[in-house]
């Protein structure tokens, strides 16, 4: 909406362009009110089909059963159980302290050496090897071998969520480098600046916008693995509930969990990119 | 190619023979179509300092500002071979208290820009194939703060303020924030900023022209002895170009600095220029040089005066005629 002149009447809007019309149009933004309606509406089909598939007085005349699919009222009604005697808090506490401890730690390292694997590419040719190999192998599979190498104490669920991103971010700080135009370094280096100059004063300041936005997706990978993470020696966690949700056959707990990691998530994104407007007040894009 | 030796403008035409059949010698089959062309009939071509007697004609002893030496630029070997440029070959002397305006013209993709990034030192175009790029007699050997350049798009710093963008060569050479913001503010207004309004803005709040007066502000704020210009008005609307030439020739004047300025506007190139260098297109081979009439006046009343337009015509008709007898002589 934000940008007149290409078309008569963007903006204007001559009578005969309606806004049904306009939702047609190729690569145009609707207005605020209709993006929250579209929102809404896709979540309310989800509902509305949940409802419809779990309607019936008794068991049997539900289109699912119970033991399946819950109703939308069995989840709601979990939800003071979950807070209460299941101590959500807590457990939301333990899972995010976990995923920002291992996150948090192959960002401090996964970062930097991406950037300078970005800008200096025999660094990346030497990497390079690990990190297709990190990236691929089996997440699973780094449970049993975190396990022996650090216990099954917290260290093992930090350096469990470590092992699974770092490679991810290494990556993704590299490619954010190596995106940039080689026409900045050629302009730095005929005003005289030295490698490390072009590197600290253009490079990486040009690359941390697109960092900053990939590290928000990855922090979403990061807190998909939790309940990996939990599997073995969790009295609390997110993942914790959900397993033992699972052996108690509470679907309706597990559903109401992953309503909350969603919400959770989204939130935290939310929080992440208004720091990001915030450090980058250069790129108006974000 | 073993012509180090002082023999620069003796015999076109054999100079061209001898060329080719170096470059004939080289690749084992020999490179398909343009590459190959016969060697023969290219009688106009290189007339470089035949048609104008280079100003300073005796060097007197001291190292040209600028020296290409027989520059040709190859990328790939055998068939697939690409030559950018071929045989360049000339010499700008540093007219003390001066310098010289250079305009390279010539069509798209002829190597003008390959030129500049040879002087630049800037890869791939650097190191060059063969021949030798001499800058104050010393061969280039990879980009520095002497030799400052403007390109046309990418120009600033989106990261910083156009107060630090400008100040960003004195910040290098690690001069006080202090220091080298106030001198940052002196340029910001010689280019035809408001300190006051835009010294504090991001790049992205500002139009094209305003962009390309901040990054010509950063080069010159360093007093390069020699400018490289490639295209810096090329994307700008005819009105603005105007006016950032106006602004550069002003500027220009107190710099005593060789500027080379590519262009494919030969009214800019006129204008602008002292010289104008002339390449034919792909392999660049440098046609002629032209010496043209000092702007004395802003441009949208010069570029109005007859007078310059018989020498645009001129230049046009030049480059037409010469590159039609290249083209005979390619088949």
């Amino acid at each position: 909406m934000s940008d007149g002149g290409q078309a008569p009447g963007v903006g204007g809007g001559p009578p005969g362009d309606s806004w049904t019309k306009r939702l047609f149009r190729l690569r145009e933004e609707p207005p605020y009110y209709v993006r929250i309606l579209l929102g809404v509406s896709s979540v309310g089909l989800l509902l509305l089909v949940w409802g419809g598939m779990t309607s019936g007085d008794i068991p049997e005349h539900r289109a699912i059963s119970p033991a399946v699919l819950p109703s939308l009222g069995e989840t709601a009604q979990s939800l003071p159980r979950l807070f209460g005697e299941r101590g959500l808090i807590a457990s939301i506490a333990a899972s995010l302290t976990r995923v920002f401890l291992g996150f948090g730690l192959a960002c401090v390292i996964g970062i930097p050496f991406g950037m300078l694997a970005g800008a200096w590419r025999p660094l990346n040719a030497f990497v390079t090897p690990l990190v297709i190999f990190g990236r691929n192998i089996p997440i699973a599979a780094l449970i049993p071998l975190t396990l022996m190498w650090f216990g099954i104490d917290e260290t093992q669920k930090v350096m469990f969520l470590f092992i699974a991103t770092v490679p991810f971010v290494f990556s993704s700080a590299a490619s954010a480098v190596v995106a940039i135009h080689q026409r900045y370094v050629e302009t730095a280096q005929t005003l005289g600046a030295s490698s490390w100059q072009v590197f600290r004063k253009v490079l990486a300041p040009l690359a941390l916008p697109q960092v900053f936005t990939d590290q928000r997706q990855l922090f979403g990978l990061a807190f998909g693995y939790i309940m990996l993470a939990e599997l073995v020696n969790a009295k609390r966690g997110l993942g914790f509930l959900i397993q033992m949700s699972q052996k108690r056959s509470q679907p309706e707990d597990i559903l109401m969990i992953l309503v909350i990691i969603g919400l959770l998530a989204w939130l935290i994104d939310k929080t992440l990119s208004w720091f990001q407007r915030g450090l980058f007040p250069y790129r108006r894009d974000l | 190619m073993s012509e180090d030796a002082p023999v620069p403008f003796k015999d076109a035409d054999a100079l061209i023979k001898e060329i080719d059949a170096a470059a004939k010698a080289d690749p084992p089959p020999a490179a398909p179509d343009r590459d190959a062309a016969p060697p023969a009939p290219e009688v106009t071509v290189v007339a470089a300092g035949g048609e104008a007697p280079a100003p300073a004609a005796a060097p007197s002893g001291r190292p040209a500002i600028v020296e290409f030496k027989h520059v040709t630029k190859t990328y790939g070997d055998g068939p697939k071979a690409f030559t950018a440029i071929k045989d360049v070959h000339f010499r700008i002397e540093d007219i003390p208290g001066k310098g010289e305006f250079i305009c390279v013209l010539g069509p798209s993709g002829c190597g003008k820009s390959t030129v500049l990034r040879l002087i630049a030192g800037l890869g791939p175009q650097h190191p060059p194939t063969t021949g030798e790029v001499l800058v104050d007699g010393r061969p280039v050997v990879g980009p520095g703060a002497d030799r400052g350049m403007v390109f046309q798009d990418y120009t600033s710093f989106d990261h910083m303020t156009v107060e630090d963008n400008v100040a960003f060569g004195l910040a290098c050479r690690g001069v006080g924030k202090a220091e080298r913001i106030g001198q940052a503010h002196g340029w910001i207004d010689k280019v035809g900023l408001s300190v006051k309004n835009d010294a504090r803005k991001y790049p992205h709040q500002l139009s094209g022209g305003m962009r390309q007066r901040v990054a010509i502000a950063r080069t010159l704020i360093l007093s390069p002895r020699i400018i490289l210009m490639d295209e810096p008005f090329g994307a700008l609307d005819p009105s603005t170009r105007m006016q950032m030439q106006d602004n550069l020739v002003a500027l220009w004047r107190d710099l005593e600095a060789t500027v080379f300025f590519v262009t494919h506007s030969i009214e800019e190139a006129v204008y602008l220029g002292d010289r104008v260098h002339i390449l034919s297109s792909s392999p660049g081979t440098l046609l002629r040089e032209i010496t043209v009439p000092p702007p004395d006046r802003p441009a949208h009343a010069m570029q109005r005066d007859p007078r310059f337009l018989e020498y645009v015509f001129d230049i046009r008709d030049t480059i037409e005629t010469l590159e039609a007898s290249r083209r005979a002589g390619d088949d």
